[in-house]
């Protein structure tokens, strides 16, 4: 399918259109005579899609992430089937105010590579990365054709958002290949586990007391209540839980057309049961559980579900966690 | 029952996470309850770090009921919550808090607390453990002690703990420090107490460790063979505002400040690398530092490394402010320090011979707090010439408040044909870097406290030994034949100039903040 074409106008809120081989200098142009700025850069943070749609909602969610987490931003928007071999690039500034008047800023570097290459891709993020940070990439197309080993091997964290997928299956494999090959040594941090942190974080509540574990054991099933689209999120806190009890607890999965990607979630068994629950727009959640007679209500945050917030809060964690590798041959063989 | 791990929990957090608990608040009616411990708890709550079935108890002598008290907090809570206030969040948050009148030295008001601690057991179920946190008047601690202890609330049940946090002042000499460690050591095992000193919980003074011990080309530097001297300075631009002139003028600047505050800092800043970050060995090396520091004993000694002054009538930011012995609820013929400036000497191998110079006052032209490490100068032979190089030691800045931070000052060469040389200012901030405010100090030492985390609160020897050295100080000032002279000030500059003689004499000055 050809891409779908580029909006002039759209385009323009990109920023600065800047030859490609400029950008350095016109970086620093942007710096200089404004002495109220202050750049700041922790991570070189790139978002690399193949969807011409998504590059608007990119370039806000960039604006929104960098107010959080300073960073030099990569937008790149790889259009590989287009005909004419054509890259553009734009600059700008992300800016926040602080303390009322100083600007502290984050460089955001836009580009369209029209009929590019794996190659083509991997020179233009290695030639504007801010050296000596680390390289986190929301990598938002399938794991092929340019995902391949030069570019993996230089990246620190890969951000994917398995809900996403198209073909789960297919995609999971291409990971796992990436992540086992001898430099594929990056940390992965899938928005789909991320959008349960939530939940997870509750349902450690409803069983915090002494009472409420000791009747772990009669757990028999879960059932997991989320929006169409979101069913990879439903299974991988399904299999968290699962390896968190050491179990088999059966496992049913409810799909709704509107609301939050995670609505609700009980567990139950034998005078046992677990409920952690999250109304349509709220920012939070309410946690019960029951153990025999007795009942108790807990209200918990729950996290924004955006793209925005979501990247935000995990570039908060930026901790390496095995965990979620260890879930991944398991929803693997349940989506297969 | 045994007590079993909770498997959902271990994979989520990165820190210990609090235990099911109640919190005794004494003196909850104070400032103190409404600005800072419960915005603080609040605000944990927000964060979902609160433990499920928490408790809060206000205990204090006015009458009061559960609504009343809830319905002040709020409003306290509205003021001051560091991420704001949220009506449904505290509709929910509000229901754990209750209030319990008594008077502090009527042993059946802890029996009726005790009861009612009981009652929030059998309403969960289970029983919890229990968190005494002392924010009334220090008169106060040592009445409030012995009734928790008369009234059996100091032992936890059924494998449960029992901890107290004790508010600052803990003493006003070492004396009183002892006889209040001895009651509550009476009352309570050294490790579930917890002396909180906020400065501990700020996040720039918890990253002084990372700082020189996570970073390689700070830690091989951090010794007398490159450091020339360290400067701390507390600077704050109010006088005693708020009526505060009344306890103020009991302590001075040296007990209120430099007792607790600056030498914790001190401490940090000179401590050798702890064997792991575990409380006790974390502080047994900052009581090591304290423990090392040259004693200053006698009017003469102190004389010459302890500057203390008084703030005449000035203007701090244009605003006329009148002297210190003007001020309100301040004795007219007043003999307390609203300044001093102290030069330290830590008698350790990493230190000989580097002088520690603190000062802290009132009525100074900013607010701010940071710790200075001056290097020693290179040697110069190229640059030899150079006019640049008079005053151009490598200077690294710690901001502990506000504008938390850490700049390093290095010398480059001016672009152009001579060889000039300039300094420059490398700066990291963290409200720059990283957008999300930092936690405040309370809620940290807080959820620590519930968690039993105690490296970020004093122990008893850290603060005995803090009380031994500054003692000696106040003896010569107060107990001399000679004491040494108060100087004066005006309010809005920065110190008397006999503080900056005591850098002079060094050939050193104070950093220009």
């Amino acid at each position: 399918m050809p891409p779908a074409p580029l909006n002039d106008s759209d385009l323009d809120r990109l920023g600065l259109e800047t030859p490609i081989g400029r950008i350095d200098r016109a970086l620093k142009e942007l710096w200089e005579g404004d002495e109220a700025k202050t750049r700041a850069s922790l991570i070189n943070l790139a978002i690399y899609t193949e969807d011409s749609c998504q590059l608007m909602a990119d370039n806000e969610l960039l604006d929104h992430v960098a107010a959080q987490h300073a960073c030099r931003a990569l937008l790149i928007l790889a259009l590989p089937e287009a005909e004419q071999l054509r890259a553009r690039a734009w600059i700008q500034a992300l800016c926040r105010p602080y303390q009322g008047k100083q600007i502290v800023c984050s460089e955001q570097i836009s580009f369209v590579l029209e009929g590019g290459n794996a190659a083509q891709v991997q020179n233009i993020v290695f030639a504007h990365l801010d050296s000596d940070l680390p390289l986190v990439v929301w990598w938002q197309a399938d794991l092929s054709k340019n995902f391949e080993e030069r570019l993996y091997s230089r990246i620190d964290t890969l951000v994917i958002d398995s809900s996403r997928w198209a073909d789960p299956v297919r995609q999971f494999d291409a990971l796992l290949v990436a992540m086992n090959a001898e430099t594929g040594g990056f940390d992965v941090r899938d928005l789909a586990w991320t959008r349960s942190h939530f939940m997870r974080t509750a349902l450690a509540t409803c069983f915090q007391d002494a009472t409420a574990c000791h009747n772990l054991a009669k757990l028999k099933n879960i059932r997991i209540t989320h929006l169409k689209g979101q069913r990879t999120t439903a299974l991988l806190l399904a299999v968290w839980i699962n390896q968190r009890l050491k179990a088999e607890l059966s496992v049913e999965l409810i799909e709704k057309e509107t609301g939050p990607a995670l609505q609700g979630l009980v567990l139950e068994g034998d005078g046992v049961r677990g409920e952690v629950r999250r109304e349509c727009d709220s920012c939070f959640v309410k946690v019960s559980s029951t153990c025999g007679e007795n009942t108790r209500e807990d209200l918990l945050p729950a996290d924004v579900d955006s793209d925005a917030e979501l990247v935000t809060e995990l570039l908060s964690r930026f901790h390496g966690s095995t965990l979620y590798s260890s879930l991944l041959p398991f929803v693997h063989s349940m989506l297969k | 029952m045994p007590e079993l791990e909770n498997p959902f929990q271990e994979t989520l957090l990165s820190r210990h996470r609090a235990a099911p608990c109640s919190v005794v608040i004494f003196g909850a009616t104070g400032d103190l309850t409404h600005r800072k411990l419960i915005p603080a708890i609040y605000n944990i709550a927000a964060a979902g770090d609160l433990p499920p079935q928490f408790k809060v108890i206000g205990f204090a002598r006015r009458d009061k009921t559960d609504e009343g008290f809830r319905a002040e907090l709020e409003e306290g809570n509205r003021k001051n919550s560091r991420q704001g206030h949220n009506d449904e969040l505290w509709e929910s948050f509000s229901q754990c808090i209750h209030y319990h009148r008594s008077e502090f030295e009527d042993l059946e008001g802890y029996k009726a607390l005790g009861r009612l601690l009981d009652q929030f057991d059998a309403e969960r179920g289970t029983p919890a453990n229990r968190l005494f946190y002392l924010a009334a008047a220090p008169e106060a601690f040592k009445p409030i002690l012995e009734m928790i202890r008369a009234a059996g609330l100091n032992v936890g049940t059924q494998g449960k703990w029992a901890r107290v946090v004790c508010e600052k002042p803990f003493g006003k000499d070492l004396a009183t420090a002892q006889g209040l460690n001895a009651v509550v050591a009476a009352t309570f095992a050294e490790k579930d107490t917890y002396r909180i000193d906020h400065y501990l919980g700020k996040e720039t003074a918890q990253n002084i460790m990372v700082l020189r011990f996570a970073n390689s080309i700070f830690e091989p530097n951090w010794n007398s063979r490159y450091i020339d001297h360290v400067q701390i300075t507390c600077a704050e631009n109010l006088g005693m505002e708020g009526g505060r002139g009344g306890y103020y003028d009991t302590a001075g600047a040296l007990r209120d400040m430099v007792q607790n505050h600056l030498l914790q800092l001190v401490s940090l800043v000179a401590m050798e690398p702890p064997t792991d970050l575990s409380a006790d060995s974390v502080r047994d090396e900052k009581v090591k530092v304290i423990r090392a520091l040259r004693p200053l004993v006698g009017a003469e000694v102190v004389g010459k490394n302890v500057i203390r002054a008084q703030y005449t009538a000035g203007s701090v930011d244009g605003v006329p402010r009148v002297g210190y012995r003007q001020e309100d609820r301040v004795n007219p013929e007043s003999n307390t320090e609203p300044y001093v400036a102290l030069r330290l000497m830590i008698d350790t191998w990493r230190w000989q011979g580097v002088p520690f110079y603190i000062r802290v006052g009132k009525q100074l032209p900013k607010k701010a707090t940071e710790i200075s490490v001056h290097f020693k100068k290179p040697p110069q032979v190229p640059f030899a010439t150079s006019a640049m190089l008079n005053n151009s030691e490598n200077t690294l800045v710690i901001r502990i408040q506000p504008d938390e931070g850490i700049a390093l000052r290095i010398l480059c060469k001016q672009p152009g044909q001579a060889m000039s040389i300039q300094q420059v200012k490398m700066d990291f901030r963290y409200s720059s870097s990283f957008g999300k405010a930092s936690p405040e100090a309370y809620e940290r030492l807080l959820l620590d406290a519930m968690a039993g985390d105690a490296t970020l609160f004093a122990r008893r020897d850290e603060v005995e030994n803090a009380w031994k050295f500054i003692d000696e100080i106040e003896k010569a000032w107060h107990k001399s034949d000679t004491p040494p002279t108060m100087h004066e000030y005006p309010a809005g500059s920065w110190g008397p100039k006999e503080a900056d003689d005591l850098l002079r004499a060094d050939g050193r000055e104070w950093r220009l903040l």
